[in-house]
C-alpha cells in the first residue's frame, strides 16, 4: 500500500493570517462606518457617541474607571476559577449514578435559566453588603452551565468505548479518567466558554443591583451625569474582559483538544 | 494432540428474565475446544448473536450459563479481570480513541494493564511495524484511512502480547478492496505472531482463506450447526487461493450451508 507521510500541520498555518485579518478589517470598517455615520446623521451623544470620542473621554477618565475595572475583573476571575472545578466535579459526581443524572439534570437546567441576580436582595439580607460577596453570584451563575455541558459529555459515551475499557480490564477510575472524561473534553470546554460569558454577566448585573463599586456601578454613575462617552467606554471594557477570558480558554482548548477535525 | 488453550462448554446467553415479554435468547448451548495457534472462524448471518458470543469470550459480557476453561483452568461464565491480559480484542469499527495518537491507542492497553518499561515501549513500535504503520505512530485517528485505523486496532489488540486474539468482524466496515488486502494482512500477522485467533465474519471467502476450522452459527438463538475443517495447507493460502481446487470445493459446500440457514 502506498504510504505517503501525513500532511497535517500545514493547513492550519495557511489559514491563520485570514483568521486574524478578517475580523480586524470588520472592526476597522465598523469603526469608520460609525464615525462617519454618526457625524453625518448628527446622532445625539446620549444615543451613541462617536467611537473616537468614546476613546478620548474614556482615556481621560481612566484613573476613575481603573479601580472599578480591577474590582470587576477580580470578581469575575475568582468566581470563574471557582466555578470551573465546581461545575466539573458536580457533573462527575452526578454521572456516577444514573438516577442522579435523571434527577439532577432538570434542576441544573432550572439553575442555568434562573438569573442569579434575583438572589442579591436576599443575599444582602443573609450575608451583608460586602462587595466581594458578588463572587458568590458569579459562582452560582456560571457553575450550572459548566456542570450541564460537562454532564452531557459524561453521559454520552459510545457503548463501544466502554466495551473497550472492559475488554482490557479497566477499573472504574481508569474508565472515568481515560475514557469518559477524555471523551467529554470538547463539551467540557464548551461549558467553560459559556461559563466565561455567564461570569461576566453575573458580575456586572451584581454591580447594577448592589451598587457602590464595579464597572456596572460606574456605568450607572456616568450615565446619570451625562458622561455617555465614558458609559460606552465601560461597556467596551466589560466586553473586552469577556472576550479576553473566552480567547484564553479557546487557546487552551486548541492546545489540548487536538483531535477535532 | 495439540495443546488445548481455550475450552468453551455449553455457553448460553439471554437478555431479560424468562417471564418478560422482551426476553430474548441469543446463544444456546455453544461448545468448542480451541487449540493453540489455531485460527477459528465463526460464520453466521448478521444479527445471529456472533458478536455477543465474542463479547463473552473477550470478557466484555457474562454468559448466562455454561462454563469456560482457559489453559485447563476453570474460569466460569465471565473472563476474570486478571485473565484479560491473555486476550486481545479487535472491534468491528476500529473503536480507536480519537484523542490518542496511533501509539497512544496502543499505550492505552499497556497503561490500563499496568505494563510498564522499555520492553513494552519497544513493543508498541514492533506492533505498529507489523501492521505497517510505524511512520504513523504520532498521527491521530481522524487523519488515518479506514483500513489504517483498523490496522491500528489490530496492533492495539496485540500490544500486550495476548495468547488469544479475538476479531469481531474486523473487515466489516471497510470497502471491498481494502477488505481483501487486509484479509491477507491478517493471515500474515497470524503467521508472524503465532497467536490463537477467533474471528467472526459473514464472508465465506475470507473464512476459508484464514481458518483452520469454521463454525457455522444458526439464526437466533444461535447454535453451532456445522463445523468444517479447512485442510488447505498454509503455503497455498495466498493471492492465488481462488485457483485452488480444495478452496472452490469448500466454498461451494459452505455457501450451500449458509444458504440453508438463511
Amino acid at each position: 500500500m502506498a504510504q505517503s507521510k501525513p500532511i497535517t500541520k500545514k493547513k492550519k498555518k495557511e489559514r491563520d493570517p485570514k483568521r486574524v485579518i478578517a475580523p480586524l478589517v470588520v472592526l476597522v470598517l465598523i469603526y469608520i462606518g460609525l464615525e462617519v455615520g454618526l457625524r453625518v446623521f448628527q446622532v445625539p451623544s446620549y444615543v451613541l457617541p462617536t467611537p473616537t470620542n468614546i476613546l478620548i473621554e474614556t482615556a481621560a477618565s481612566f484613573s476613575i474607571i481603573l479601580p472599578d475595572l480591577l474590582f470587576t475583573l477580580k470578581i469575575i476571575c475568582i468566581g470563574f476559577c471557582i466555578a470551573i472545578p465546581s461545575g466539573i466535579l458536580l457533573a462527575a459526581l452526578f454521572s456516577q449514578f444514573d438516577i442522579l443524572v435523571k434527577a439532577m439534570q432538570p434542576v441544573v437546567i432550572w439553575l442555568v435559566i434562573t438569573p442569579m441576580i434575583t438572589l442579591i436582595p436576599l443575599m444582602t439580607l443573609w450575608l451583608g453588603t460586602d462587595p466581594n460577596l458578588r463572587v458568590i453570584i458569579v459562582i452560582i451563575q456560571a457553575t450550572p452551565i459548566i456542570c450541564l455541558n460537562t454532564l452531557n459529555g459524561f453521559t454520552r459515551v459510545e457503548q463501544e468505548k466502554l466495551e473497550l475499557a472492559r475488554s482490557v480490564g479497566a477499573t472504574k477510575l481508569q474508565t472515568f479518567v481515560s475514557i469518559i472524561f477524555m471523551n467529554a473534553l470538547p463539551q467540557v470546554f464548551t461549558g467553560i466558554k459559556l461559563g466565561c460569558i455567564f461570569s461576566t454577566i453575573g458580575a456586572v448585573s451584581a454591580d447594577f443591583v448592589s451598587r457602590g463599586m464595579g464597572l456596572g456601578d460606574r456605568i450607572i454613575k456616568f450615565t446619570k451625569y451625562s458622561n455617555f462617552e465614558e458609559s460606552y467606554g465601560c461597556i467596551v471594557l466589560i466586553a473586552l474582559i469577556g472576550i479576553t477570558l473566552y480567547t484564553i480558554v479557546e487557546l487552551i482548548e486548541k492546545r489540548i483538544v487536538l483531535w477535532k477535525k | 494432540m495439540q495443546n488445548k488453550v481455550f475450552r468453551i462448554e455449553h455457553i448460553a446467553k439471554s437478555f431479560g428474565s424468562e417471564k418478560d415479554h422482551n426476553y430474548m435468547e441469543v446463544l444456546k448451548d455453544i461448545s468448542m475446544d480451541i487449540d493453540e495457534k489455531e485460527f477459528i472462524v465463526i460464520l453466521g448471518n448478521s444479527g445471529c448473536g456472533k458478536s455477543t458470543f465474542l463479547k463473552i469470550l473477550g470478557g466484555i459480557e457474562r454468559a448466562t450459563s455454561g462454563n469456560m476453561e482457559l489453559h485447563g483452568k476453570d474460569i466460569g461464565q465471565q473472563i476474570p479481570r486478571e485473565e484479560l491480559k491473555r486476550f486481545g480484542f479487535v472491534f468491528q469499527s476500529n473503536n480507536l480513541l480519537p484523542w490518542r495518537t496511533a501509539e497512544g491507542n496502543l499505550r492505552f492497553n499497556l497503561q490500563t494493564m499496568k505494563l510498564k518499561g522499555p520492553e513494552w515501549e519497544q513493543r508498541i513500535d514492533e506492533m505498529l511495524d507489523i501492521v505497517g504503520l510505524l511512520d504513523y505512530k504520532k498521527v491521530y485517528p481522524h487523519e488515518l484511512s479506514g483500513g489504517m485505523k483498523q490496522r491500528v486496532g489490530i496492533a492495539r489488540a496485540l500490544v500486550h502480547d495476548p495468547d488469544i486474539l479475538i476479531l469481531d468482524q474486523p473487515l466489516g466496515a471497510l470497502d471491498a478492496i481494502t477488505r481483501k488486502m487486509l484479509s491477507y494482512e491478517i493471515l500474515n500477522i497470524w503467521k508472524k505472531t503465532q497467536k490463537t485467533v477467533i474471528m467472526v465474519t459473514n464472508n465465506v471467502d475470507e473464512a476459508i482463506l484464514l481458518a483452520n476450522r469454521i463454525f457455522v452459527f444458526s439464526n437466533k438463538p444461535a447454535t453451532i450447526t456445522h463445523e468444517i475443517k479447512v485442510d488447505i495447507p498454509l503455503e497455498h493460502r495466498n493471492h492465488e487461493i481462488a485457483n485452488d481446487a480444495r478452496f472452490n470445493e469448500l466454498r461451494g459446500q459452505i455457501n450451500e450451508i449458509v444458504r440453508a440457514t438463511l
